[in-house]
């Protein structure tokens, strides 16, 4: 009876410790599972072939992507307006700094200007040309086209110089034909343009001070160009011969560019108030002339 | 009495325009522009307002308005607006583009206010296709 209660016992207890290595060793391996599944190199394999390396490495380049242009707009921020756009820029920023002096800010009849100028240049075949016309209620800026923005031209002209001359609307349309062309040839732009404004335009002061002596400069010269300067001799010239090889085509054009020159041929020489007008665009007797049939000797 | 109280009534709609109806919300397109006291280039301004800005056009048969007109509220401001200033689409402004660039122009309330009147004054033109 007693060997058989010590061999009971003996079994049980060998029993149990094969149990408890059995135990043993599987919690072993559960551990070693659990130490796989944080290793990512272990699973590395697994992931190449859900594709989730290849989507975390484009969200990564997509991120990168974002950054950059973030960086870029930021930088974008601080350039400067291209070439067009700051003639554009000056040219509004020179009349509304000289709004006094200009007079333009006044209450005027529809004179219907714009749609006479427009009938005129579709007749010469000038098409998708847009434009501004400011009129001027002074009397010492008489014309002038300037650049506009979105490739306008903004032409000024002076109600007093209009009205004295009695102009009529073909006149003026011609009278504003002739600046279109001084325009269309670089005159303006030639004169006024400086070096910083080919340097600066489009670039950037990104981390840097703005350089506004750029627009300064340009209004200053808007200024002495319109106001002082002028046109050459030469320049008078090219444009008479243009105005007479385009107006050909068109002899009630051409009739009434010929009296127009004339009738500011006269004003000016009587009119004090307008002397300074040959001085900015030599001269109306000499236009006349080169408009001129060669007079040939019997 | 019935006499005195249907005079009261049409004085109230007459002060009260209520078939104010909105049309559509556009924006703003010159760099700068004035909301008008009534539908002239030289009326009196009541806001000025920039490129871009949202504009509500207005409806109504108390309010008569020339074609090339529109009748818009900004704000608390009702007034009138030329129609070739606004679109239906947001414009690409020059401020928005260049906003460091305009900033350091410093414009003065008096240079803001003649902005707005540049475009209101600009006799406007463009030649067909051909």
């Amino acid at each position: 009876m007693t060997i058989f209660y010590k061999v009971k016992l003996a079994f049980i207890s060998l029993s149990l410790i094969s149990a408890t290595i059995c135990f043993s060793q599987t919690a072993k391996f559960q551990e070693e599972k659990e130490l796989e599944v944080v290793n990512f190199l272990s699973i590395q394999k697994v992931l190449k072939k859900d594709g989730l390396s290849q989507s975390a490495e484009m969200k990564k380049k997509q991120v990168s992507v974002m950054k950059t242009e973030q960086k870029n707009l930021d930088r974008a921020r601080y350039n400067y307006p291209t070439e067009d756009e700051i003639w554009g820029l000056a040219t509004d920023y020179w009349l509304i700094k000289n709004a006094q002096v200009l007079g333009w800010d006044f209450e005027k009849p529809d004179f219907g200007i714009e749609n006479s100028f427009k009938g005129v240049l579709e007749n010469l075949g000038f098409y998708q040309k847009k434009f501004k016309i400011l009129v001027l209620n002074t009397s010492s800026i008489i014309r002038g086209a300037l650049p506009g923005l979105d490739g306008e031209i903004v032409y000024i002209i002076s109600l007093p110089f209009i009205r004295s001359l009695d102009l009529s609307k073909l006149e003026i349309a011609i009278f504003l034909l002739e600046d279109y062309f001084r325009y269309e040839a670089g005159y303006f732009k030639k004169a006024v343009g400086t070096e910083k404004l080919k340097k600066m335009a489009g670039s950037s002061f990104y981390e840097q001070k703005v350089d506004l002596s750029l627009m300064e400069e340009l209004v200053k010269n808007y200024g002495q160009q319109i106001e002082n300067k002028g046109f050459s001799f030469q320049q008078q010239f090219e444009t008479t011969k243009k105005m007479d090889t385009f107006l050909k085509s068109h002899p009630e054009f051409w009739n009434v560019y010929f009296r127009l020159l004339g009738k500011i041929q006269n004003f000016v020489k009587t009119n004090h108030q307008y002397k300074d007008y040959i001085k900015l665009y030599p001269s109306p007797e000499m236009q006349l002339k080169w408009l001129s049939p060669d007079e040939k000797a019997l | 009495m019935f006499f005195l109280f249907f005079l009261s009534f049409l004085s109230f709609a007459d002060t009260t325009p209520t078939d104010e109806k909105v049309v559509g919300v556009f924006y703003m397109t010159p760099i700068f522009g004035h909301i008008h006291q009534s539908s002239s280039r030289a009326s009196a301004s009541l806001t000025t307002i920039q490129c871009a800005h949202p504009v509500k056009v207005i409806e109504s048969t108390k309010v008569l308005v020339s074609p090339e007109w529109a009748y818009v509220q900004v704000a608390d401001y009702k007034g009138f607006i030329l129609k070739s200033f606004l679109s239906e689409k947001r414009p690409d402004c020059l401020q928005g583009k260049y906003p460091k660039f305009f900033d350091s122009l410093n414009l003065d309330l008096a240079e803001l206010y003649y902005w707005g009147r540049l475009h209101d004054h600009f006799l406007q033109g463009e030649t067909r296709v051909h």
